[in-house]
């Protein structure tokens, strides 16, 4: 049975009502004009004292009875064939308690340097390191390559001698790829649309009135979690499995460890209490997670396997990088009527590495034409990282759209306006950024300011979209003393997750968060979504929120019970329950829970679909971003001095923790602009810089001012309206940045990292 | 090694016969599980295993930051050592609060180590700025927040510290009062005082001494439980002194030392400014002059400082002393005059009379405690617009930190002028030969050289050299 609703819907200044039908069990969405106490505003997180005072128990921090530590003996060649592992040496030591090859059969092929070849379990940490040194090995060692240039060349080494198949996460968007061929190390390429024949489309951009061309080089950027990845699994007797797992996704370990043992997804739990970081690399058990289990199985005991810095630079996870050539065609009044991208980009011995994802979904154009591939090298793999392929896209994208801005000698801003025409959201954002940002005030002439300090504005876009999944179940319950519980797996990512469920439940029975106890984390609770996508808000509120409102059903029915009234004349007042007819006769939440029969209310809600049946619903998610920045041009540096963003994110949750993952978002962003790179020695293929000393992150003195526009867009989709916001904030960063450097020094730097070295070549290649 | 280590950690004492090689962080957190303080890189790096360490001199206590994954247990006899659960109490603290308030905890993996670093400011007692607290953090890595609402509880902090309240009063019993220490910090002093043990001869027959300890653990952790190991602090001078005209540093002084020496600022009245792009707090807390020389770096911050003052070392072996100019000490990438048993004790220069300009320049990625692609220090005497002697050092382009002698001598009776810098840059690229790294190109280590030489002179003579000389 379906029930209707009229709803607000739209930016909170121009509100439309609209009728929507929705289940009978749901109440009505919150909409645009929904008065709340909790949801929209800044919120203090719930584990706020917990993680402040240490308190806070990560996977690394588990230490159990008995518990083994065990490490990796990994590669130190990048590409050879392993054929004999002698593990008795380091089986014989002290304290060894396992020694496992990391392959059952060999011979065991190395693709690249870091990569796993067995893996020890000891009593402490330094006799497993010991133990690895006791291990020897036969192996042979054969040509490799390091950088797609080199993989791309006829005749070069092969990485695999077989056919790859895409291997995605929670955290890739979803891609469909039947048909993509495997030619030397070349993946590809996948074409869109699939049906367009190039030349055709060529012939059409040459006969553009106006044609911009360049090619973009993006770098590869690791994840740096701050905590590391791994895991400490417990193999009970009775073969059920326990794992502490620092991850993004905790069903993702349940079935990648019950597949891989084919045990019953029942036997498998999965805990991650806190975790420390994710940024898209920790999905699934990994063979870290594998090699724990089986090294838990083989010994009876707990085993710990954390990765150490070096480890998590080298394999298990990266943003590939990318050579991405890219023409825009225009009118000769800036409407852009083709866009072509030819994409190549390696994620190591992984795939991922398409960039297509802004070029497809901000600008209006006539005829699109795309190409990108994956190449293999033999560096570690690539995982999903904070919006895959996407700042990589928005790099060469938005600097190529300032370029062609340049040459039709249109406003940068101006162009992307009318270029975006059907996008009210867009419309909206660069009027309220510009206007926030002071953008009237840039430098008109790009290179134009006298001295060797000089700074510049820039602007780029970034698409994202509303993913969400379904199916997710969330529980709320009731006791009789009145405690609330709401409970599902989901683990905390570190966005909020936890604090928003318990916002959200106090919000429907007019309690307060802290009134609302949490249990996240735990694959016994009820299926929660991984954090991947930018979906966790969106996927798992809804659900809450309907159970809450399920369970307020049930609290009003015995309210109305114990006042002898039917339930529609049973009126709610904050947690108060009152007679309809007579106000002053009013039940506590407390007094009525008192009356709960048995022990407590137990209400589960599903995550279903967005109601249907109704008008399109948005489903990009659209941000722009401005940056100001200063180059000294004797030595080369950039420091951004400001940086205004914009973003939609559907019906705000949290507003604290939401501005904290944009600013997140945005100073990764700088970090990947600027510092950070992996940097792999061309004679060794061994990667230089596998720390934090010279894999450099940006620091508290590297932020600058930044200011965040928040839209409340609201769509009333569902029962919260939320969307996601993780991803967004990330991907137009690095493009700002670039641009604004462009519009200080009248350069183009289109290669990232922009390093002072890169400035003081280009600005010494223009003088030339 | 049979002695015993007695130190508090928290309110417990801690007299344990354990390693002194191993490290304060494996301590705490695999033998006390005391697991609040995290391990994020084991290079000092990333702050997450900060802790305070309060050392007892002179009957005051005093505490700083520190790198607890650097930290052996050897270098913290008779110290306080506090970890994040040490500074938790039943009651929330106020950096703890702001922490809370501001939403400047994300995945919170970091926040223990932000917490007592800023704790640490707090409890230096120095100074209200911002810039300070912000200091206290720079070596502190966060990977989720973007640090703005780290910065907006930083500026609570500082808040505090500016309050009635609190008023920048730094005796134990105030900051018990304010919330900010827990009781059990009230006995300390006196509890330290019982601990202090007397200074020993230092034992010449090792394989390695240990200074800090900040270079050493990153470079090899577990070899230094494999081979006969001293450590030096407690047992080498850490004393910043003059006499007769003569500036001697004991080679236990720490950077922070050096940076906050009375005697150095009258000197050398940029040298906040040096240090604080030299590296971190916790690091400069621990790191010693001595071990920074003896590393060999070639592009060793302080060892470039030094070679521009001429300075010379000396050197002990328990049963000989000698003495040896800095700029001869080193004989090629990473290694040294040096022999087996012999230590620095003492660092010394003359302080310079009449007029004078020093200047210390570095360049590298990120804007603060990034290892440099270039640096580069100059020493200039001068009368009446012309120079009397120069002395310029520069790392990052040779094996070895390297004094630019003729550079140096060329400049000696030459006028402050565009032509004489420009001159020197080109004698300068003679001198030096870079190569190609993480760093940078050879290239353009070359080009940025030539940048930090005209910085030099816009700095120490900016009437006469402008800042468009750069261009």
């Amino acid at each position: 049975m379906n029930k209707k609703e009229k709803v607000s819907v739209g930016l909170p200044d121009n509100l439309r009502e609209i009728i929507i039908e929705i289940p009978e069990d749901e109440p009505k969405p919150w909409d645009g004009k929904s008065e709340l106490n909790y949801i929209g505003k800044r919120v203090k997180r719930i584990d706020g004292i917990d993680k402040t005072t240490g308190k806070a128990k990560y996977t690394f921090d588990v230490k159990i009875p008995g518990m083994l530590y065990a490490k990796f003996l990994r590669s130190d060649f990048p590409a050879g064939t392993i054929s004999e592992i002698d593990l008795s040496k380091a089986q014989k030591l002290k304290g060894v308690y396992s020694v496992l090859p990391a392959q059952d059969d060999l011979p065991l092929i190395i693709r690249y340097a870091g990569q796993e070849i067995a893996a020890v379990a000891a009593e402490t940490a330094e006799i497993a390191e010991t133990a690895l040194q006791q291990i020897t090995f036969k192996h042979t060692t054969s040509d490799f390559v390091l950088s797609v240039e080199d993989a791309i060349r006829e005749n070069a080494p092969l990485v695999y001698q077989t056919t790859v198949k895409e291997k995605t996460t929670e955290g890739d968007l979803d891609s469909s790829e039947s048909s993509v061929v495997q030619e030397g190390n070349i993946r590809g390429p996948k074409i869109f649309p699939e049906d367009e024949n190039a030349e055709k489309f060529d012939d059409y951009l040459r006969n553009c009135e106006v044609i911009h061309t360049a090619e973009y080089r993006t770098q590869v950027q690791t994840h740096s979690a701050m905590e590391t990845h791994g895991v400490v699994v417990e193999w009970g007797s009775d073969d059920k499995v326990k794992v502490w797992a620092s991850t993004q996704g905790t069903f993702s370990v349940r079935n990648d460890i019950a597949d891989y043992f084919k045990l019953k997804y029942n036997d498998v739990r999965v805990i991650t209490e806190f975790m420390g970081g994710g940024f898209g690399a920790k999905f699934g058990a990994g063979l870290y997670g594998i090699m724990a289990a089986k090294l838990s199985r083989a010994t009876g005991k707990p085993v710990r396997l954390m990765l150490d810095r070096k480890g998590e630079h080298l394999s298990v996870g990266n943003r590939p990088d990318s050579l991405q050539k890219l023409s825009i065609g225009t009118t000769k009044e800036g409407k852009i009527k083709a866009l072509k991208l030819i994409s190549l980009g390696t994620g190591g011995v992984g795939t991922g590495a398409g960039t297509s994802g802004p070029i497809k979904n901000i600008y209006d154009y006539e005829k699109i034409y795309v190409e990108e591939s994956d190449v293999f090298i033999n560096a570690g793999p690539a995982a999903a990282f904070r919006a895959p392929g996407h700042p990589q896209g928005a790099f060469a994208l938005e600097q190529a759209i300032d370029e062609m801005a340049h040459k039709l000698g249109i406003d940068p801003l101006e162009f992307r306006r009318i270029n975006t025409t059907g996008n009210y959201i867009r419309q909206t954002q660069y009027v309220l950024g510009a206007e926030k940002f002071g953008w009237d005030k840039r430098n008109q002439v790009p290179g134009s300011i006298k001295g060797p300090i000089k700074r510049g504005f820039g602007v780029a876009n970034s698409v994202w979209y509303y993913i969400y999944n379904k199916g997710f179940v969330a529980t709320v319950t009731i006791n009789r003393r009145g405690e609330v519980q709401v409970i599902n797996g989901v683990q905390d990512i570190g966005g909020g997750i936890g604090t928003v469920l318990a916002m959200i439940v106090a919000e429907e029975l007019g309690l307060e968060p802290d009134q609302i106890t949490v249990k996240i984390g735990d694959t016994d609770n009820g299926f929660g979504p991984a954090s991947g996508g930018s979906q966790t808000t969106a996927g798992i509120t809804p659900a809450v929120r309907n159970a809450a409102y399920k369970a307020k059903i049930r609290m009003i029915e015995l309210a109305a019970s114990i006042l002898g009234k039917t339930t529609d004349k049973v009126t709610m007042e904050g947690s108060r329950f009152s007679d309809g007819d007579d106000i002053s006769k009013s039940l506590s939440f407390q007094q009525v829970a008192a009356k709960i029969p048995g022990d407590e209310i137990r209400v589960t809600a599903e995550r279903r679909s967005d109601n249907l049946g109704r008008e399109e619903i948005k489903t990009t998610i659209d941000g722009v971003q401005f940056a100001d920045v200063t180059v000294d041009t004797g030595t080369g540096v950039v420091k951004v001095n400001r940086i205004v963003a914009v973003h939609d994110c559907g019906r705000p949750m949290d507003r604290l923790t939401l501005e904290s993952q944009i600013n997140g978002g945005i100073i990764q962003g700088i970090s990947y602009a600027l510092y950070e790179n992996r940097i792999l020695d061309r004679n060794t293929g061994i990667m230089v810089n596998p720390n934090l000393e010279m894999y450099k992150i940006a620091g508290a003195r590297d932020v600058p001012q930044i200011e965040t526009i928040i839209m409340d867009f609201n769509q009333a989709m569902n029962s919260t309206g939320a969307m996601g916001i993780g991803e967004p904030a990330t991907i137009p960063t690095s493009a700002a940045i670039a641009n604004a450097v462009f519009n200080a020094i009248g350069v183009r730097l289109r290669s990232l990292p922009i390093t002072p070295d890169k400035i003081l070549a280009a600005l010494e290649e223009q003088s030339k | 090694m049979t002695e015993n280590i007695n130190f508090i950690l928290n309110s417990a004492l801690i007299s344990t016969l354990i390693d002194p090689t191993i490290t304060l962080l494996d301590f705490i957190r695999e033998d006390r599980k005391l697991t609040g303080t995290k391990t994020g890189c084991r290079e000092g790096d990333c702050g997450a295993c900060t802790v305070l360490a309060g050392i007892y001199s002179g009957g005051t206590l005093t505490y700083k930051t520190v790198n607890s994954c650097l930290l052996p247990l050897g270098n913290i006899k008779g110290q306080h050592i506090v970890t994040i659960e040490g500074l938790s109490t039943e009651e929330i603290s106020p950096v703890q609060k702001a922490f809370i308030e501001e939403g400047a905890s994300q995945c919170g993996f970091c926040t223990p180590g932000f917490i007592v670093s800023l704790t640490g400011y707090l409890l230096s007692g120095g100074s209200s700025d911002r810039d300070k607290a912000l200091d206290s953090i720079g070596g502190n890595i966060c990977r989720c927040t973007g640090y703005s609402s780290i910065k907006r509880a930083a500026d609570k902090v500082v808040k505090i510290f500016n309050s009635e309240s609190y008023s920048g009063k730094t005796d134990i019993e105030s900051l018990i009062n304010t919330g900010l220490l827990p009781g059990y910090f009230k006995d300390i002093p006196a509890r330290l005082a019982e601990l202090q043990e007397k200074p020993q001869r230092v034992r010449a027959e090792t394989d390695k001494f240990i200074g800090g300890g900040t270079d050493l653990y990153v470079q090899q952790p577990g070899k230094l439980r494999e081979i006969r190991t001293e450590f030096l602090k407690g047992h080498i001078p850490e004393t910043i002194d003059s006499e007769g005209g003569i500036c001697r540093i004991g080679g236990g002084t720490t950077f922070e030392a050096m940076n906050s020496s009375p005697l150095l600022h009258s000197l050398f009245p940029e040298i906040e400014k040096y240090f604080r792009l030299i590296a971190s707090l916790p690091i400069r807390n621990s790191a010693t002059i001595g071990g920074n020389i003896v590393n060999a770096s070639p592009i060793g911050d302080t060892t470039i400082i030094f070679l521009a003052l001429d300075a010379w070392v000396e050197l002990n072996s328990g049963t000989k002393k000698r003495t040896l100019p800095l700029k001869e000490l080193y004989t090629g990438y990473k290694t040294l005059k040096i022999e087996k048993g012999e230590y620095l004790e003492y660092i010394g220069f003359y302080i310079p009379t009449g007029k004078y300009a020093f200047n210390f320049e570095k360049v590298s990625k990120r804007s603060h405690l990034d290892i440099a692609s270039v640096n580069s220090a100059a020493f200039f005497e001068y009368s009446e617009g012309v120079i009397t002697n120069a002395r310029i050092s520069a790392g990052g382009v040779s094996p070895v930190p390297l004094f630019l002698s003729k550079s140096s001598e060329f400049l000696a009776g030459k006028a402050i002028s565009y032509e004489t810098l420009s001159n020197t840059l080109g004698i300068m690229q003679t001198e030096i030969l870079p190569i190609s790294d993480v760093r940078g190109s050879g290239e353009y280590k070359r080009l940025l050289l030539n940048q930090l030489c005209k910085a030099h002179f816009i700095s120490m003579f900016p009437e006469i050299i402008k800042e468009e000389a750069l261009l």
